[in-house]
């Protein structure tokens, strides 16, 4: 009955992104991958859905070949969300572009942290996805100012520039830039429960995804503390709304060993193959490995609630996810072949 | 004064004709085919508004598949088909 109670739009637009994450390059090209070279590996990405960037690409940048596939990539993965905004109906617009508004404190986050570090605006360019409401435009007048103030002037008015204001109001230093990424990371998890909770229909199952997305963060989060033996203030760090209750995350840091603290976050872990991951972390593993880890679990976790609500926002951000998932392992392979990474160490951190 | 006597249904029964019989249910049997074409093209027409939803979306993507969708969007014919078939079957 799902099927038909759906409205065409919703039907439509999810059939295009399932054929859409279809094309994305599956596990065994990625691996194909990292036996090429990085003139090798612009040619294979050329044949695929980065052709029209690759193309653009080779005759506008000046720089080298990683540059030329980091921009490609940046761009590509813009123009798709983008696309996005466009195809989804009128009900699932406002999730939709609630969620890429991520890009937006993420991009902001890297022209701050890279003009602190006084890095070139063509190399700070490379990375940033203008996927939000912050277009290419603005970002490219933000690089265009020569220091952190003058970034952060040039930001007030848009929507999180109060948050920049009062942390940046003590002096801008690199505690000020981490407590900064922290509080827009809860800012838009905030703003997402906001949009989820509007009355809007399908709200439901957008707040179920965000609980999910928000405890897998905050697990992510406990592994590092534990990694960097951090004991601070914990609260501060975790993201509210999710699942499992920041009180509870707080106890669950408290606890020393790491088999106890395992069975304790099995026990709040509400799904099964969560239970199965983090069985499998209790023996000591690097913190990327970790990650890593805990990412395939909500890919994976992704993908089956898109199967379970066929219509709905999830195969949308079950396909924004897998893409963002396919560029993040594409630039780490052009990154490592770039320094000479061995083959092996590389795809450790590849999320296939 | 003696009432006029009534027939009782017996007696009205037994006054039918065999022709009489099969003409009263001509119209039963044009209900009912009405009823099985309607319901059969109605549950065709929302079958195939899902899967033509679809086919567009998938076509879109990919062109090459517009002749596999085209044939899964006329698949749920069948249903109207079989509608029609008892329809006649129950006319005729």
């Amino acid at each position: 009955m799902a099927l038909v109670s759906a409205p065409g739009s919703y039907i439509y637009v999810c059939t295009r992104l399932r054929v859409r994450r279809s094309s994305l390059l599956p596990r065994e090209e990625l691996l194909r991958m990292l036996n090429m070279e990085l003139s090798e590996i612009i040619r294979f990405i050329g044949e695929t859905g980065y052709k029209k960037e690759i193309g653009e690409l080779s005759t506008l940048c000046a720089g080298t070949d990683l540059d030329l596939i980091e921009m490609a990539l940046s761009w590509n993965m813009a123009k798709e969300f983008h696309k996005i905004l466009e195809i989804v109906p009128e009900g699932l617009h406002g999730f939709a572009s609630a969620y890429l508004r991520r890009w937006d404190f993420q991009n902001v986050i890297n022209i701050l942290r890279g003009k602190a570090q006084g890095m070139k605006a063509g190399k700070i360019k490379e990375v940033l996805i203008p996927a939000g409401d912050l277009d290419r435009e603005f970002l490219d007048r933000l690089l265009t100012e020569d220091s952190v103030e003058k970034v952060v002037a040039a930001l007030s008015g848009v929507r999180f520039s109060h948050i920049i204001e009062g942390i940046f109001a003590a002096g801008i230093t690199d505690a000020s830039l981490m407590t900064l990424e922290n509080e827009l990371i809860k800012n838009y998890y905030e703003d997402l429960a906001i949009v989820a909770g509007s009355g809007v229909k399908g709200g439901e199952i957008f707040l179920d995804w965000l609980r999910m997305e928000i405890d897998f963060k905050n697990i992510q989060n406990l592994f590092r503390l534990r990694e960097y033996k951090e004991k601070g203030d914990i609260l501060s760090l975790m993201i509210p709304k999710g699942g499992i209750p920041v009180a509870d995350l707080v106890r669950l840091n408290g606890i020393e060993a790491r088999g106890e603290f395992i069975d304790a976050l099995k026990k709040k872990a509400g799904f099964e193959p969560l239970q199965a991951a983090l069985e499998d972390l209790r023996k000591e593993r690097p913190i990327h490995e970790i990650e890593i880890a805990l990412t395939r679990v909500l890919l994976h976790q992704m993908s089956f609630m898109s199967k379970m609500h066929p219509f709905s926002i999830y195969p949308i951000l079950s396909y924004l996810e897998e893409k963002k998932y396919e560029v993040a392992n594409l630039r780490t392979i052009a990154r490592g072949k770039k320094v000479n990474i061995p083959t092996e160490e590389i795809k450790r951190y590849l999320v296939i | 004064m003696a009432l006029p006597i009534e027939p009782t249904a017996v007696q009205t029964l037994a006054a039918l004709t065999p022709d009489l019989i099969k003409a009263s249910q001509v119209g039963t049997k044009a209900i009912a085919a009405s009823i099985a074409i309607s319901t059969t093209a109605a549950s065709t027409a929302l079958a195939e508004y899902a899967i033509g939803t679809a086919a567009v979306g998938a076509t879109a993507e990919k062109p090459e598949v517009f002749g596999s969708v085209l044939i899964l969007t006329v698949i749920p014919e069948t249903i109207v088909i079989f509608g029609l078939v008892v329809a006649l079957l129950l006319i005729i």
